[in-house]
């Protein structure tokens, strides 16, 4: 049950991920590319660690970890980059 | 590791990405390119060593050969390939709009050889020749305007010995004197910089006549006798 | 498990076309920090599978580490583009 439970927050995770970085290979501006890459990325990689902690549950501090700073790193590294490159614009 | 027999094909699967990111480094020509394509490597190759059990190695691999190596070579690069081009600050102040269209020539100039200008203001002309005799800036642009002819210093220096005295006023070409210590960026500026942008010459240059015609030889000569600091 | 490792380094050749393909340094940071999350939380997978807690470790540190790189390198090139408009 557990183990199901985490492959579906894998596959999650995994569809996340290809619906996230997919539009890198398009031709739209920085800003559209890293806003559906720092939502849908960060999403599809937090799903991966839960799915993944699920699986082992012992690790748990380490993957907590990863979580925590996935969610923070991500959000702000989103605000860096959309700052440094919209600079040059003005 | 007794079960990596078993996961062994996506394990060749990574191996492939570490050559792969090695080619698209090697062929960047721009170094600021080729800096974002080695964090790229960097985590390609932390991620090889970690899943062939190398966790101390990674780790270096990411703290060392990506963060610390990218940030020093992307300090070192920027004030590396900059040219440093010394204006008198009252002109450049008060004719603001007159300088842009050379400026922008200028900055699309340097961008296909990769360097970055960067405009040092001197209070008078004095310090600005000084400022390139002493290597502090690259070069001097300078504006000549017909009514008046820009008085530079005496030079005290015996090797100097074709120094003007007084900066030549071309009435038919650009205002702009563009005077250069650096050979190889005298050779850029003479080949594509239109004359009618400015004039340049070279350091240690008479530059009274014509020198993209006729003088260029022993302007070059000349100029080749000063070293290359960058 | 494999197979999803196997999604994984499909999904991680998507940026690593991009790089490859696209001029703009931008679009390079992007492809680059996307490469960064997936290599890290692929080495996470990986310690899982293996039940490494040594491995797991690296890939927690590098996940927090790496971006630092990438922010530095950010204001650096945009430091970089105040002087030179349309790098």
């Amino acid at each position: 049950m557990i183990n199901i439970l985490s492959y579906v927050c894998i596959v999650i995770g995994l569809v996340f991920w290809f619906w996230g970085t997919w539009p890198l290979l398009g031709s739209r501006s920085v800003l559209f590319k890293l806003h559906s890459l720092s939502v849908a990325d960060t999403l599809g990689s937090m799903a991966i660690v839960v799915g993944l902690l699920l699986r082992i549950p012992h690790e748990w501090p380490l993957l907590v970890l990863g979580l925590i700073s996935l969610a923070i790193w991500n959000t702000v590294l989103g605000y860096v980059l959309a700052y440094c490159s919209t600079q040059e614009d003005s | 590791m007794s079960h990596s027999a078993i996961t062994d094909n996506y394990l060749y699967v990574i191996m492939v990405l570490l050559p792969l990111a090695a080619l698209m480094l090697v062929i960047q020509t721009s170094p600021y390119q080729a800096l974002v394509i080695r964090g790229i490597l960097g985590a390609v190759a932390a991620l090889i060593y970690a899943v062939l059990g190398g966790a101390d190695v990674a780790l270096t691999e990411a703290l060392v050969g990506t963060m610390l190596a990218i940030t020093l070579y992307a300090v070192a690069v920027r004030s590396s390939l900059v040219m440093r081009l010394g204006v008198l600050s009252g002109e450049e102040v008060r004719s603001n709009l007159h300088w842009r269209p050379l400026l922008n020539y200028l900055r699309a100039l340097l961008n296909r050889y990769h360097l970055r200008l960067e405009l040092v203001t001197y209070d008078d002309v004095q310090t600005l020749h000084q400022a390139l005799q002493t290597k502090d800036v690259h070069g001097t642009c300078l504006v000549c305007r017909p009514a008046e002819a820009v008085q530079l210093p005496d030079d005290d220096r015996p090797a100097q010995h074709s120094n003007p005295s007084t900066v030549p006023v071309d009435t038919l070409e650009s205002p702009y004197l563009i005077t250069l210590r650096v050979p190889r960026l005298y050779e850029i500026f003479t080949t594509e910089l239109p004359p009618v942008m400015a004039q340049v010459k070279a350091l240690g240059d008479d530059g009274l006549d014509d020198l993209r015609t006729g003088d260029r030889q022993p302007a070059l000569a000349d100029a080749s006798t000063l070293t290359e600091d960058d | 498990m494999t197979a999803v490792l196997m999604a994984m380094i499909a999904a991680l050749l998507i940026p690593m076309v991009e790089a490859f393909q696209d001029e703009d340094i931008w679009q390079r940071m992007l492809a680059f920090a996307s490469i960064a999350t997936k290599t890290s939380v692929m080495i996470l997978v990986v310690s899982v599978l293996r039940d490494d807690w040594m491995i797991g470790m690296v890939g927690v540190l590098i996940l927090s580490v790496g971006n630092a790189a990438l922010m530095l390198l950010a204001h650096i090139i945009r430091r970089l583009s105040e002087v030179m408009e349309e790098y």
